[in-house]
């Protein structure tokens, strides 16, 4: 029976709209996919060359194994922020013919399907293989391997019972949240040593292997909580989210710009009320630290800067470009009614273009603090933050006429390339090679000065052109209307 | 008040719409029958110039409904749920709607409490995003939104389909009221012929895309029409 599940669960995934018509994006998930796991498993290769490196004198295995708490610290955080319930998946059988048990263990194994249960086995087995099993022996060396599976089925099933336990009552969030904030208190003012705890724990499994059978036991406790506890819940209204009370919200000060601020305040209820697109907004929170990898002191001595050029494009403009690739297909799930309501399609267009440089504003003064690790990032993010706002806008709204592929916003947004064609890649490029291809000509030719200078007046001259920009955007979208409302229509 | 000249819409080579000539009064009931496939949601569509024809013109007000958007001003449609906005609330929904037409927040409140049975309790302050609404009553949502434009077209498409009886009679009930109040032309289609021959003043029997009966409704109508569908 299970097996039969997981077969429509296979079936699912290889026929689902966000992963099949499009064999370069699947191809292209497949690679990232394979690149990190590739990571984990350099990661894991190098740890023994690296350890001795970042903890000179120490001995690696008491070491390493003072950091296996760490990792499973964060990895439990991870889960508890990226891991999906497998529940909607169940919804088709609940009137079947199928016992609940099947049903339970259905689930719990679908569930097992993750990326988060490979990480460790990718990261931690090379070094227990090489490092630990040549010095104590095979037999520590398979204890350890056990403990560190049990370890990972004992985060996974746990974090799925406190998920579940969150949607029935949210009072488990508040005390999750405060039982990890206490111990990251406790350790970040050294009251208590996750790395002492973490060391002295795993050198006593060194000693005496088959106390691995404690995490083992462990790992199946959190098995056995979590079945227990669906098997007694397994109505569909209980698991899964829903039947929270909705408040209206009300964004009074928009109105005063009449449509455009109606057609604003859509946005930002689309935006907050929706898995997708609270993706993108968290993305662009994300975005804005990457200041610290870009803006480093090296790139910062020399004469040309693009590096430092590319990092203020990516932060002032991330949320131009990752919102605005989807302008319409955000609204796919209604674009017929929306078209068949009064609101001209330059209106539109103008609200959406209002937020990018509303939003990108609240970036760029955010972000001017990088200011504070060097004066010459400052101009850089003007330049970048002119130049988005007047012509990236353009662009990217520009491209999103031509995209024809609607977008489930209710669906989750980790490895969610549903919508992505090639008019978004392509826009991508556009984006930024072309402010930083000419930005590299222009400062090689004169300097780095004419270049930002440059770009800055394209931005602004652009932006004062807003209005013949906004009737040509409107007649690109009238030509290619039918096009997009059929593809939109075809779910 | 709408002419239809010609209209014709292919996919793939299969007719789904071949309209020659159509055209409808101001304040008419029009009534649009037929089986699954004979092109009426399409036909909907192509008046509200979601699709584009192959070849033909639809004028709604002496303007040609594929060039102009004038007619987006007195036109208000239901089709299906793809017509409301589904992570809004219903009420943001119609302030929002009623923004569009120049209607304040009160005008709305005001405005919603003639539908206060046909909602029944179950749409205004529900803590409900329409998403989360059931099917009937997102429909009762999207048609009370038309009837916030006030409109002068109303295209309604299955409106009985996912209705309790008591709300498809009042919806009968509120059609009849408002048409007298205040003249539109309405289009609806349904598969309930008892129904349609009640609500509509004219009906089209469609099939395959054509138009192969236009009658007004007369005291014979429903059993003409029962004996087309009698299997």
């Amino acid at each position: 029976m299970i097996i039969t599940l997981l077969s429509h669960q296979w079936r699912a995934f290889w026929r689902s709209r966000s992963a099949g018509k499009n064999l370069a994006t699947q191809i292209f998930i497949g690679f990232v996919v394979l690149y990190l796991l590739a990571c984990a498993l350099a990661l894991g290769l190098s740890l023994q060359h690296f350890l001795p490196r970042f903890f000179p004198g120490q001995d690696i295995i008491r070491v390493f194994c003072s950091l296996i708490l760490y990792y499973f610290s964060v990895d439990i955080l991870m889960r508890f922020l990226l891991q999906e319930l497998p529940v909607l998946s169940i919804q088709p059988y609940l009137g079947q013919n199928i016992r609940r048990r099947q049903l339970v263990r259905f689930l719990n194994v679908r569930s097992l399907f993750q990326f988060f249960n490979l990480l460790p086995i990718f990261i931690f087995i090379p070094f227990i293989v090489t490092v630990i099993g040549s010095a104590h022996g095979p037999l520590v060396a398979a204890c350890f391997i056990i403990a560190i599976i049990a370890i990972t089925l004992f985060n996974h099933f746990l974090i799925l019972y406190v998920k579940r336990k969150i949607i029935i009552n949210s009072w488990w969030l508040v005390g999750f949240l405060g039982v990890v904030g206490i111990l990251i208190a406790l350790d970040y003012f050294h009251v208590f040593s996750f790395r002492a705890l973490s060391a002295s724990l795993f050198t006593i499994l060194l000693q005496s292997p088959w106390l691995c059978i404690v995490f083992v036991a462990l790992g199946v406790a959190s098995l056995v909580n979590n079945t227990q506890f669906l098997r007694k819940n397994l109505y569909f209204e209980e698991i899964a989210r829903r039947g929270r009370q909705r408040q209206s919200t009300e964004y009074a000060w928009l109105r005063q710009w009449g449509l455009t601020g109606e057609l604003v305040a859509l946005n930002i209820r689309l935006i907050m009320r929706n898995k997708r697109t609270k993706a993108v907004v968290l993305m662009t929170f994300v975005i804005m630290l990457y200041g610290f990898i870009f803006y480093k002191p090296v790139y910062l001595k020399s004469e040309h800067m693009p590096m430092i050029l590319l990092g203020a494009m990516f932060i002032t403009g991330i949320f131009i470009m990752n919102f605005g690739q989807f302008l319409f297909a955000w609204h796919s799930g209604y674009f017929d009614g929306l078209m068949a309501l009064p609101v001209s399609i330059r209106e539109f267009i103008r609200a959406q273009w209002a937020l990018f440089i509303a939003v990108t504003t609240l970036t760029f003064v955010v972000t001017s603090f990088y200011g504070l690790i060097s004066w010459k990032i400052i101009p850089f993010q003007i330049a970048a933050f002119l130049y988005n706002i007047g012509i990236n806008s353009v662009v990217v709204i520009y491209f999103s006429t031509r995209s024809y592929k609607g977008i489930d916003l209710t669906r989750s947004a980790t490895f969610n390339y549903q919508g992505t064609g090639m008019s978004q890649w392509l826009n991508i490029l556009v984006v930024l090679l072309a402010p930083i291809l000419l930005y590299c000509g222009l400062a090689w030719a004169f300097n780095n000065w004419v270049g930002l200078t440059v770009l800055s007046l394209l931005g602004l001259i652009s932006l004062l052109l807003q209005n013949w920009w906004l009737n040509w955007l409107t007649d690109q979208f009238q030509a290619r209307k039918h096009t997009i409302l059929a593809g939109f229509r075809e779910k | 008040m709408i002419t239809v000249n010609n209209i014709l819409k292919s996919y793939n080579g299969n007719t789904v719409v071949n309209i020659p000539q159509l055209s409808t009064r101001q304040g008419e009931m029009v009534g649009l029958v037929g089986n699954n496939g004979a092109g009426k949601t399409t036909f909907f569509r192509l008046l509200l110039d979601l699709v584009r024809a192959d070849k033909g013109e639809i004028i709604s007000n002496d303007k040609n409904v594929a060039t102009t958007e004038d007619w987006k001003q007195y036109t208000a449609a239901y089709l299906d749920e793809g017509f409301l906005i589904h992570y809004l609330t219903p009420e943001e929904y119609f302030y929002f709607v009623g923004s569009l037409n120049n209607r304040s927040r009160s005008n709305v409140d005001e405005f919603l409490k003639n539908f206060e049975s046909f909602f029944d309790g179950s749409i205004l302050r529900s803590g409900k995003y329409i998403r989360d609404l059931s099917k009937g009553n997102q429909f009762k949502v999207g048609i009370a939104a038309c009837l916030l434009r006030e409109p002068q077209v109303l295209i309604l498409d299955e409106p009985f389909a996912n209705l309790d009886p008591s709300s498809q009679l009042r919806l009968i009930k509120m059609l009849k009221e408002w048409q007298g109040r205040h003249p539109m032309t309405v289009f609806i289609s349904s598969h309930d012929i008892n129904h349609i021959t009640d609500v509509c003043s004219r009906i089209l029997l469609m099939e395959k895309g054509r138009i192969i009966k236009d009658f007004d409704t007369t005291a014979d109508t429903l059993q003409e029409l029962e004996s087309y569908f009698k299997v």
